[in-house]
């Protein structure tokens, strides 16, 4: 028995001491890795592995690899669910890839927690010009970024021209105003014995009711610069949307509300490609699906309506971006490879092959005036840009970090009817304070 | 002879720890390390790439006294656990005992029932969501014939644990085939002396084989339970936007914990959450363990 205790402790000490090994190895990463021609590797990457993106990005790859003769990169592709933390993880290991392409809303925190290099030494003073500033912003903590954009998206009103005819609405002359949507909205709506046969417009369905509150106020909740000093979540004005989005629910009715719901997330059998639904909020590259499910839809495209004359065509959008993490074997070489991703010839390719919205102003021009696209994606492509320059992001403060996920369920409540919306957004600003408060 | 046994114990206890030593060299080359760095971790503020200061309880502190979101997130999986392990646990139990009647094509009815058990993973949750849609869904869809206004399932706050535990209940294809591999164990002596006896079959059911298949209950039990507490996927993938949404109504703790982890990068935090978890699972289990002898029958047991 004794022997067995002895025996069973010093395997014991034995694999706690290789485990312990193991665990706290850290590799030696200092000297570049290089291939068999001399050329420096760039480890790059994307999540972007489908069939239609997958030989794009190749190919802007394989154009870098041929336009100059010291650096190699190396596209890997890995799923849209493990991509950063295979990267979060490969940091901590110190042997991170060179370039990865990252969500632009956490650029700020990854900066603030050493995920990602800061890349201020690389750019030169009118380096940013090149981007969105809004895009720009998202990038910068304490004033340095951490990644240069790569692509963004926006939110644009869909119409359908000839249910604008047959009700007699000009359809040269879309929704400018929340009011005139509403009005709009009402008269394209058909309704026989009860039942619709068209309904005009839902506001919920494509986006969210932040990009309402976003829309009407002109700015996110947060003071400038995304300072936590001031936040806005229960004022007035929301309030007052909140119940504008809510009556569209009662006027409507809940069941029309989910069975629509329901065919919208089936995508093909999206209402707005049959006619049923006459205007819609969704994203410019919508018009792929247009194209491919419904080619004879006549159909047109605008900026979101403003709350009121004057106040703006405010949208929302999201984006990527291409960043060093931190611990890359070389940051030169992976910059030079950024640098001719989010120039102006890699990001008008991407554009127009992918018709996807793109960080690089001067790319985006090009690319609404592409032959590539037909007349009708020049057109839908050129309202993107436009709407791009009133698209605001939303990026998490430092110190709120995940803040939504305190304001989303106040707000379900509201929906439910299980609170007013004063008391959900009061419940939700005090929580949001907290929050900030935890992380001063 | 009293030497002899104790040679005899020894030897089996030498088997017992070759048996075992596969799980207890896995457990420290692979399992122990990252256990112990968690647990360094959770007095920490570690966020996995610059900063491990220690923060003494500060994360245990705050996640008891001040996180909301704890709070809910641990409510959620304490109703989820209370509600799922009984109902699955029955669900298994009555299924098995149908399945162990001798009629003909009980061979296809079992495969059958094991089926679901078979599919896993996303595709069976996506597909749970086309079910439960509460317009065009078939699950509402056969509610209605009978006249029955099904709820809005997963977008009704009130429904959607319910929604996630009838979905397991679908499932119970795994613990059936446990349930039914002991049953078809029990002496068949027992079930005819208790006819002689004139006991019916409820009185069989409830006197034979339940107590004969004890043991397997209080495994699906306690494994069950440990399960529950783990809820991650189901709630990541069903609950539209990964959010754990309506109302944080699907809102677990694992999903919490993930997104503290990998969204807001608190992972010191995150591994204060995994151990309370720890701990109360641990708590439940010595408690089952206890309990156990009062109701769990073993044969040929030593007294």
């Amino acid at each position: 028995m004794k022997n067995i205790r002895i025996s069973m402790l010093l395997l014991t000490i034995l694999t706690l001491t290789l485990s312990g090994c193991a665990g706290f190895q850290t590799s030696n990463n200092e000297e570049a890795n290089v291939n068999e021609d001399g050329k420096t590797v760039v480890d790059f990457w994307s999540f972007w592995g489908s069939e239609l993106r997958r030989p794009i990005i190749d190919k802007i790859v394989a154009d870098f690899n041929e336009s100059q003769d010291e650096i190699e990169v190396r596209h890997t592709y890995s799923p849209w669910g493990d991509i950063w933390t295979k990267e979060l993880a490969a940091i901590a290991a110190g042997n991170p890839p060179d370039v990865v392409i990252n969500d632009i809303n956490a650029t700020a925190i990854r900066g603030k927690e050493n995920q990602a290099m800061n890349l201020s030494e690389f750019i030169d003073e009118d380096f940013s010009e090149k981007f969105y500033p809004e895009l720009w912003e998202a990038t910068l903590y304490e004033g340095d970024s951490y990644g240069i954009p790569f692509n963004t998206d926006t939110r644009v009103l869909f119409y359908n021209k000839d249910a604008f005819e047959e009700v007699g609405l000009d359809p040269e002359d879309p929704p400018e105003t929340w009011a005139e949507l509403e009005e709009y909205a009402t008269k394209l709506d058909v309704k026989e014995n009860g039942e619709y046969d068209r309904l005009g417009f839902y506001p919920l369905w494509g986006v969210g009711y932040d990009v309402w509150l976003l829309n009407a106020n002109g700015q996110n909740y947060f003071g400038e610069d995304n300072n936590t000093d001031t936040v806005n979540i229960n004022t007035e004005r929301n309030v007052e949307v909140l119940n504008w989005l809510k009556s569209w629910r009662e006027r409507i009715g809940e069941d029309v509300v989910n069975s629509y719901q329901a065919q919208i997330d089936s995508q093909q059998g999206n209402p707005f490609f049959s006619g049923d639904l006459a205007m819609i909020v969704q994203q410019p590259t919508f018009y792929q699906q247009i194209s491919e499910y419904a080619e004879d839809l006549n159909f047109g495209v605008v900026q979101l309506p403003e709350y009121e004359p004057g106040s703006g065509h405010t949208s929302w959008g999201g984006g990527f971006v291409a960043e060093i993490p931190e611990g890359s074997s070389d940051p030169e070489a992976a910059w030079e490879f950024i640098e001719y991703l989010t120039g102006k010839e890699a990001q008008t390719y991407w554009a127009v092959e992918n018709f996807d919205n793109i960080a690089n102003i001067e790319a985006a021009e090009a690319a609404s005036e592409s032959d590539e696209l037909t007349e009708e994606g020049q057109m839908v492509y050129q309202i993107a840009v436009e709407s791009m320059e009133d698209t605001l992001l939303t990026p998490a403060p430092v110190e709120a970090p995940g803040f939504y996920n305190y304001i989303n369920p106040q707000v379900d409540e509201f929906f439910l009817g299980q609170k007013t919306a004063e008391e959900a957004l009061a419940q939700a600003e005090e929580d949001v304070k907290n929050l900030i408060e935890e992380n001063q | 002879m009293g030497k002899r046994k104790l040679t005899m114990r020894r030897k089996e206890s030498i088997y017992g720890y070759i048996f075992i030593l596969p799980f207890i060299v896995g457990f420290f080359a692979f399992t122990a390390g990252p256990l112990l760095f968690s647990l360094a971790g959770s007095f920490t503020d570690y966020n996995i790439t610059s900063q491990m200061n220690f923060t003494g309880v500060e994360n245990y502190q705050s996640l008891i006294t001040e996180d909301g979101l704890f709070r809910t997130s641990l409510w959620n999986t304490i109703y989820y656990v209370a509600f799922s392990v009984p109902l699955t646990t029955i669900g298994a139990i009555f299924i098995s005992s149908l399945l162990n009647q001798q009629v003909p094509g009980i061979r296809y009815f079992r495969t059958l029932y094991y089926l679901p058990a078979v599919l896993s993973g996303v595709g069976v949750y996506l597909l749970w969501m086309q079910l439960l849609e509460p317009g065009t869904g078939m699950v509402n869809l056969v509610l209605g014939w009978v006249g029955i206004d099904g709820p809005n399932w997963l977008y009704d706050p009130d429904w959607t644990k319910p929604s996630l535990i009838l979905m397991k209940l679908w499932s119970v294809g795994g613990s059936m085939l446990l349930y039914l591999a002991s049953m078809q164990g029990v002496s068949k002596n027992l079930y005819e002396a208790a006819e002689i006896d004139g006991a019916s079959r409820l009185r069989q059911f409830f006197h034979i084989t339940i107590p004969m298949i004890t043991p397997v209950i209080f495994f699906d039990v306690v494994t069950s339970t440990i399960g529950g507490f783990q809820i991650f996927q189901e709630a990541y993938i069903m609950s539209g936007n990964g959010e754990g949404g309506p109302a944080n109504s699907l809102l677990f703790y694992n999903l919490y914990m993930w997104n503290q982890a990998f969204e807001n990068f608190n992972m010191g935090y995150a591994m204060a959450m995994s151990w309370i978890l720890f701990v109360i699972v641990f708590v439940l289990t010595i408690i089952n363990l206890k309990l156990a002898p009062r109701w769990v029958h073993y044969e040929g047991e030593e007294k």
